[in-house]
């Protein structure tokens, strides 16, 4: 057989298989193409950064209060 | 039929771009992960280019994953110590509706990831590096990374207590969970990883024969469903304690990462979402019907006034014997390792994920060991760092539980913040940013937690003041 004795044709077709294969991805699927490309960075409103650090505070604030239970707790 | 051989996805704006030097163009580098990740996908379009019922079911059956394993994933040992606690001190009442109530919100939740991870094929972490950069990035990965550390140790407190009531030593326990959790990822192929798992998850059901071993009684439960009542003793600090414990239960902050990097990882695209929420809630579901059943099975203890303030798991499996009788309490000690060890699997992964997706490290259980050293050495450490930890003599073990529940609540807001100005990006999501009824939704879900916080928070400081609510 030709394709087996022809180190060319079996990388071609190796080749073809390979990309008929990964055809059924789309092609942001591709581990190349999530490297190359990185969603860039949004420029967050005054309304969402004030929501952020709201939480982030009630989050500081709320773990205090677990603390401070453990703390009593323990007493 | 939509093809993507021949129909490319128009929605996320690379797209175009890439297509032109995908599969067909020598400089791209196709991964092992790809290969693997392609032949699923092969799988699926096959399925869906035939017609007939099978077909239909056939590919709910390659789709679904991700949503039922996050959710029987969070019915883990603290959730259902804390169902049996609710059950034990509270009776059938009020807390039959809540907790369906929660995983409801759990499914608001959770389809927003599948949204997410289906537009954009990325993991949660990545996207919030991305878009919001690595100050915010950083927080939500800190609040993630302490979250699942101490979830995990609560994981092992669970396996250990389970399999201790058939007087396995706590060292062979925890070693033994260890090693399943590192034979999970043997297969270096996520599909196997994903079966093997979702098998061992639907074994979270087997606290419904618990609950039938106990005779419930239908009608008190048909009743609560319908009254929300009763609510014995009132709104008391305690109260407070199991209704946040419950939330915590069910919707947690390591839930969005794993579920939207599993989709990522399964290979899911928008064409799949309609599956993806099925999967959810079949998912939520199944777990609500668990945990239904865990409190119904320890609702015996409280009709006979028994005390479970300090019962950790194997306590209630001895107590619950006179009830459900030898076996029933064996399954429901049984229960108690499976929800643990499930757990485990999918809490370390979700940190692997994210690990990964931050480091820029391939991250993929399709990767071989070789080509995902860091992503497996995080899993399987993080998992043999939690494990150790447990067997440490005189460690506050109840402490962690208590505090490991109370942290899931109150890290949810923030973490919810970020998925919902996610979901409404129209650069990332297109077409699929939410629809208004589901904002309402997940406004109203960050409203519940954030409000159950703060009552939390009232009940700790001052406890008197809960009178101002109508309570004692």
């Amino acid at each position: 057989m030709e394709s087996s004795t022809n180190p060319r044709n079996d990388h071609d077709s190796s080749n073809a298989g390979l990309a008929n294969i990964v055809s059924s991805l789309e092609p942001d699927q591709l581990i190349a193409a999530k490297k190359r490309y990185h969603w860039p960075r949004r420029k967050l409103t005054r309304l969402e950064t004030a929501l952020l650090w709201a939480l982030r505070i009630y989050l500081i604030f709320m773990l205090g209060v677990v603390l401070y239970q453990i703390w009593h707790a323990v007493r | 039929m939509t093809d993507p051989k021949t129909n490319p996805r128009p929605l996320n704006p690379t797209s175009s771009d890439l297509s032109a030097s995908s599969t067909a163009s020598a400089d791209v580098v196709i991964t092992h992960e790809d290969i693997d990740r392609a032949h699923d996908r092969e799988r699926v379009w096959e399925t869906r280019s035939r017609r007939g019922l099978g077909s239909r079911a056939r590919l709910l059956w390659l789709l679904i994953g991700p949503g039922i394993l996050v959710m029987l994933g969070e019915n883990d040992g603290p959730s259902m110590l804390s169902y049996a606690a609710t059950g034990a001190r509270f009776g059938i009442g009020f807390f039959i509706p809540f907790v369906i109530l929660t995983f409801l919100m759990a499914c608001v939740v959770q389809e927003m990831t599948v949204r997410l991870g289906a537009a954009t094929h990325r993991g949660h972490a990545e996207l919030i590096f991305d878009r919001f950069g690595p100050f915010w990035g950083w927080f939500s990965m800190i609040d993630l990374m302490i979250g699942n550390f101490l979830t995990l140790v609560t994981e092992f407190i669970a396996v250990r207590a389970g399999l201790g009531f058939f007087g396995v030593p706590p060292w062979l326990a925890v070693l033994a969970a260890w090693l399943i959790l590192f034979g999970a990822l043997m297969a270096h192929r996520y599909w196997t990883w994903e079966r093997v798992t979702l098998l061992a998850a639907l074994c979270n059901l087997i606290f419904v024969p618990v609950a039938l071993l106990s005779h419930p009684h239908w009608g008190s439960i048909g009743h609560a469903l319908v009254t929300w009542k009763p609510l014995p003793g009132g709104l008391t600090p305690d109260l407070v304690l199991i209704v946040l414990a419950d939330i915590g239960a069910t919707v947690t902050p390591w839930m969005l990462f794993f579920q939207q990097s599993a989709i990522a990882d399964k290979g899911l695209t928008t064409h799949d979402i309609r599956f993806g929420r099925v999967d959810t809630a079949v998912g939520a579901a199944l777990a609500a019907l668990a945990a239904l059943a865990t409190m119904v099975a320890a609702a015996p203890l409280f009709a006979h006034g028994m005390s479970t303030a300090n019962f950790e798991a194997g306590e209630f499996a001895q107590a619950l014997r006179p009830y459900v009788g030898q076996w029933g309490s064996a399954l429901f000690a049984l229960g108690m390792f499976e929800a643990g060890m499930v757990a485990a699997v999918t809490i370390s992964t979700s940190s692997a994920y994210a690990f990964g997706e931050v480091a820029h490290r391939p991250h993929s259980l399709n990767l071989p060991f070789g080509e995902g050293k860091s992503f497996y050495l995080v899993l399987v450490l993080e998992a043999a760092a939690a494990a150790g930890l447990v067997l440490i003599p005189g460690i506050p073990l109840v402490y962690i539980v208590l505090v490991v529940n109370v942290i899931a609540v109150l890290a949810m807001p923030p973490a919810l913040l970020f998925l919902y100005m996610l979901v409404n990006d129209r650069e990332v999501m297109g077409d699929l940013v939410s629809p208004p009824w589901a904002n309402i939704l997940a406004i109203g879900v960050v409203t519940v937690l954030v409000a159950a916080g703060i009552l939390f928070g009232v009940s700790v400081v001052a406890p008197q003041a809960l009178s101002v609510f109508g309570g004692r």
